[in-house]
């Protein structure tokens, strides 16, 4: 046994490293038959962010054909495959499964306390459900490429000749069941895993939020599985269901389309929000404005995201009733919103407010979901609604809702936890850089087009009247500094990635459990169980000099549970 | 509020064209008032909660920002009752009262008076016929100002949608039921279509689809009577050896996002050589069912003439696909009349007559006059 005490020359390596779920076990199967959710979280962000890359260059290409009128460099056909290609990627193979299934990953099980989720194999299963489906999107594009606008409206749809349109319609059909998975694991993991003394209440709103968004992935996605089966049928046995040369009816299509599609744009920005609510929290070290509120929200939002679909229709022949009873619901969601955008708000009053990063992206988000949130109003409101239906204006406000919100707040989580994921820090004045130009890149490109379809430009055109040049070049400037932001965000990642200072464990002065182990986390979590609090309560954090970050003062924490021990004493005398 | 209500029931007053300003563009129809004073008041609106929200938050993050060495602050609210219900409640209010005006202002929009001039609209990839009830038929569309105009419409394939911006009025065209919508102009451009107004496809619906725009041109009552007939009449006045080279280039204009004249490659065949391709049919496979022109056009086979073949090539389109075309020809029966379709076959006899553009590039016989 003497001999041991000469450390064997790889330990030396890692001496100053604990070990921790990236250093667990080593080689690609590691990974790829991981069972870990941090890995599959991982995973699933670097798939997401590669689709990110694709789905943004197509969004460059679009905008630089539209500078002029007529052809610029590519052909109407090409043109109507790119911004099919563009719409289909950035929501089936980014933005649903960016925060859920990415950031979700990862931060669910340890926000919680848990080893891992409740169903580890069902969640790596997912995970490859996601790549077969995003193989069948790739292999369309051999196929022939689709043309049909990412929503497939029929007959067009079941007309084209373009040869890749079965073949994405599998590709969304299976990436919808790893959404299924994901949601239903999310589900059960909530219900069931969640540590003793950690109630409803007294979960992070992140966790509230992904609760949500489960909800409405197991409950609204089936009927997306159905309505492509559907499609395939007609298109591939010619049985009419849709095409009305065959007996179907094209409106029936756009009822399905929407009953799944509608609660997946909340299943896109819910779990943005809870991001948010963290977000805004933690960097202004502040108990969060409205918790009960905040949280309710979240469910309300779930709830009506299923019975508005039909203001997609305001023109689309369904009958004037149900536009009157569709426009009328539609308004209850703006209700929810507005509470949380208060409630953020009123959470920076009296705070102590760091400016990092990841609030300057809470900050941006709480700006452009405003102005995203409210024009659609315009777009609830029944006479205002057919003059910007299907212009411009509504592809700005869903990128405003889309992108202005649900990606940005996924790139600002994304900063949040990156230390926590990585166990490195990035260059802090560079992600600034990042943020502040991708938030000036994104107003000028989409502001613009807020005045582009009042003014009367539909969308998904090639050509144009020239009237309109004037917008779409500006849009398109915009564009190409949209692009160097992300580029500039990318590089301080990966300069992060390469000599990165070491993270603390707390850097930011969370408060919720990620923050209470290592960073990166160890393979299991938690060594022991974690004590769990107020989420919220930051009474007791301490700056650390030599941590680089934040710890707990232990006298004013035993002091904070022996006051809710007896406030809880009380309550149970009563 | 007040002001909304009077100009929505004043909206069946007489309006004039407005200005374009910085959201909306020029308007010239009955439902410009409406729709325009809506929109602008939920600007308002917008203005009022976008400046509230973000003037908190800066003013917030400037004045409570972390310093150098500040401790964390704990006196701050955690939640406030009265607060969430004030901030529940006066959103709901103003969505109902906008609801409601909306509601009134769509109405409006849905209600065609019942004295209302109908024109039958029929949208195909790519392009629009407008239909009026003396049977008179025009690609661009024509109405008379001052009088209610309802559009009756129906698609040929799959769905479009018409939108005129300058009248705040748009539906969409689905194949298989018919929809309707209905404005009133009082501005009228007389027939230069450089001052008409904008009619844009505003469904996806292909290729064409950004090239699917028409011009709405206005007529005084006794100017479109005038148009009206004689356009019910254009194809009949037209003397019969004048007709291909007279009516061919105008019927054209429908087929030419498909069909080029000479020779380049589009999404159907081209009309280059294609009167010598169905007058000398030979035996080599053209079809996509394999047949050639010899199997179908000739004495005792399935069209007896050339002339028949090309007929039936418009009216049943998918019927015999050439290779490698797929089949996405709408149908022209009921748009094309006999004589019409004398006049295509005419200028697919006569090719060399015209140049790439359908413009006929012989001059006039002066012996008809």
């Amino acid at each position: 046994m003497s001999t041991v005490t000469a450390p064997r020359p790889h330990a030396v390596d890692h001496v100053d490293v604990p070990d921790n779920y990236l250093t667990h076990s080593r080689g690609l199967l590691s990974w790829m038959l991981t069972l870990d959710h941090k890995r599959i979280g991982v995973m699933y962000m670097g798939a997401v962010l590669a689709s990110f890359l694709v789905g943004g260059v197509f969004a460059l290409l679009l905008r630089t054909e539209l500078l002029t009128p007529g052809r610029t460099i590519v052909s109407a056909d090409t043109y109507n495959q790119f911004f099919t290609l563009h719409g289909a990627i950035m929501v089936f193979l980014v933005i649903i499964p960016s925060i859920p299934a990415a950031l979700g990953n990862f931060v669910l099980p340890i926000m919680l306390g848990a080893k891992d989720v409740a169903f580890p194999r069902l969640n790596l299963f997912s995970f490859w459900l996601w790549i077969a489906g995003a193989g069948f999107t790739l292999y369309s594009l051999a196929a022939g490429g689709f043309d049909t606008g990412w929503t497939f409206y029929t007959p067009y749809s079941t007309t084209t000749t373009t040869g890749g349109v079965i073949p994405v319609l599998t590709g969304v059909f299976i990436l919808g069941f790893s959404s299924i998975f994901t949601g239903l694991n999310f589900i059960v993991t909530v219900h069931k895993l969640r540590p003793p003394g950690m109630t409803w209440f007294r979960m992070p709103l992140f966790l509230w939020a992904l609760y949500s968004t489960a909800i409405i992935q197991v409950l609204a996605t089936p009927v997306l599985a159905i309505t492509l089966c559907l499609l395939i049928v007609e298109r591939l046995l010619n049985i009419g269901i849709f095409n009305p040369s065959m007996g179907g009816d094209p409106v029936l299509y756009q009822h399905f389309f929407w009953f799944y599609s509608h609660p997946a744009v909340y299943i896109m920005i819910v779990p943005a929000m809870g991001i948010i609510s963290e977000l805004i929290a933690v960097h202004a070290h502040r108990q969060i404005f409205g918790y009960r509120f905040i949280a309710f929200s979240s469910v309300a939002i779930a709830m009506f995201s299923f019975i508005v679909w039909g203001h997609h229709m305001f023109t689309s022949g369904q009958s004037g009733l149900m536009s009157t009873i569709f426009s009328l619901i539609s308004f209850s969601v703006a209700i929810p919103s507005a509470v949380k955008t208060f409630n953020w708000t009123m959470t920076l009053y009296k705070g102590t407010i760091s400016l990092t990063a990841p609030m300057l992206y809470g900050l941006s988000f709480l700006f452009l979901f405003t102005i995203g949130g409210l024009t659609g109003i315009h777009l609830a409101t029944l006479n205002t609604d057919v003059h910007l239906h299907d212009t411009y204006f509504v592809v700005a406000h869903f990128h405003y809702v889309m992108m202005g919100s649900a990606l940005i707040a996924m790139i600002g989580g994304l900063h949040h936890w990156w230390p926590k994921m990585t166990g490195k820090m990035y260059d802090e004045r560079l992600a600034i850089a990042g943020c502040i130009i991708t938030f000036v890149g994104f107003n000028v490109t989409f502001f613009t087009q807020f005045m582009l379809g009042s003014q009367g430009m539909p969308r998904r055109y090639y050509d144009y009247q020239p009237e309109f040049q004037v917008y779409h070049v500006i849009s398109t400037i915009g564009a190409y500094i949209l692009g160097v932001g992300f580029l500039t965000t990318a590089v301080c990642f990966v300069q992060s990635l390469r000599s990165g200072a070491r993270a603390p464990a707390n850097p930011w002065g969370g408060r919720s459990l990620e923050w209470q182990c290592a960073s990166p986390p160890p393979h299991d979590n938690f060594k022991t169980a974690p004590r769990v609090g107020d989420p919220y309560d930051f009474s007791m954090l301490q700056w650390n000099p030599a941590e680089k970050g934040y710890d707990v003062d232990p006298v004013r924490e035993a002091a904070a549970f022996a006051a809710e021990a007896r406030g809880e004493q009380a309550r149970g005398h009563a | 509020m007040l002001s909304i209500a009077s100009i929505l029931i004043a909206q069946a007053a007489a309006p004039a064209a407005t200005p374009a300003d910085f959201w909306l563009p020029s308007g010239a129809s009955n439902h410009v008032a409406g729709v325009d004073t809506m929109f602008h008041w939920i600007n308002y609106i917008c203005y009022f909660f976008f400046v509230l929200v973000v003037g908190m938050m800066v003013v917030f993050v400037w004045k409570y920002r972390a310093k150098e060495g500040s401790r964390i602050r704990l006196d701050g609210l955690t939640h406030h009752q009265g607060l969430e219900l004030s901030w529940t409640i006066i959103p709901l209010l103003i969505c109902i009262g906008i609801f409601f005006f909306g509601f009134r202002g769509f109405v409006d929009l849905t209600t065609p008076p019942k004295n209302s001039f109908d024109v039958n609209v029929t949208a195909y990839k790519w392009g629009w016929t407008f239909k009026y009830p003396n049977g008179a038929q025009a690609d661009t569309l024509v109405v008379p100002a001052g009088r209610p105009v309802r559009l009756v419409m129906r698609s040929n394939d799959v769905l479009h949608s018409c939108f005129i911006p300058a009248f705040r009025v748009k539906k969409d065209l689905v194949p298989g039921r018919f929809t309707t919508l209905w404005f009133q102009c009082d501005v009228p451009t007389g027939l230069d279509e450089a001052k008409g107004y904008h009619l844009f496809c505003a469904e996806y619906c292909g290729t064409g689809h950004s090239n699917m725009n028409r011009k709405v041109l206005v007529l005084e009552q006794p100017e479109f009577d005038g148009w009206l007939t004689k356009q019910a009449a254009w194809l009949d006045e037209i003397p019969d050896e004048e007709l291909y080279f007279k009516a061919g280039p105008k019927l054209y204009a429908r087929c030419q996002q498909c069909h080029s004249l000479d020779g380049t490659a589009g999404l159907g065949p081209s009309w280059k050589g294609i009167w010598e391709r169905v007058s000398n049919p030979t035996g080599s496979s053209a079809f996509t069912d394999g047949k050639s022109y010899a199997d179908l056009i000739g004495p005792g086979k399935e069209y007896g003439t050339p002339e028949d073949y090309i007929r039936d090539s418009i009216y049943n389109p998918g019927k015999h696909l050439v290779a490698p075309y797929g089949n996405v020809m709408p149908t022209f029966k009921g748009q094309l009349n006999d004589r019409g379709v004398e006049a295509v076959i005419g200028m697919m006899k006569h090719l060399d007559e015209f140049d790439a553009k359908g413009a006929w590039t012989k001059s006039v016989p002066v012996a008809t006059k």
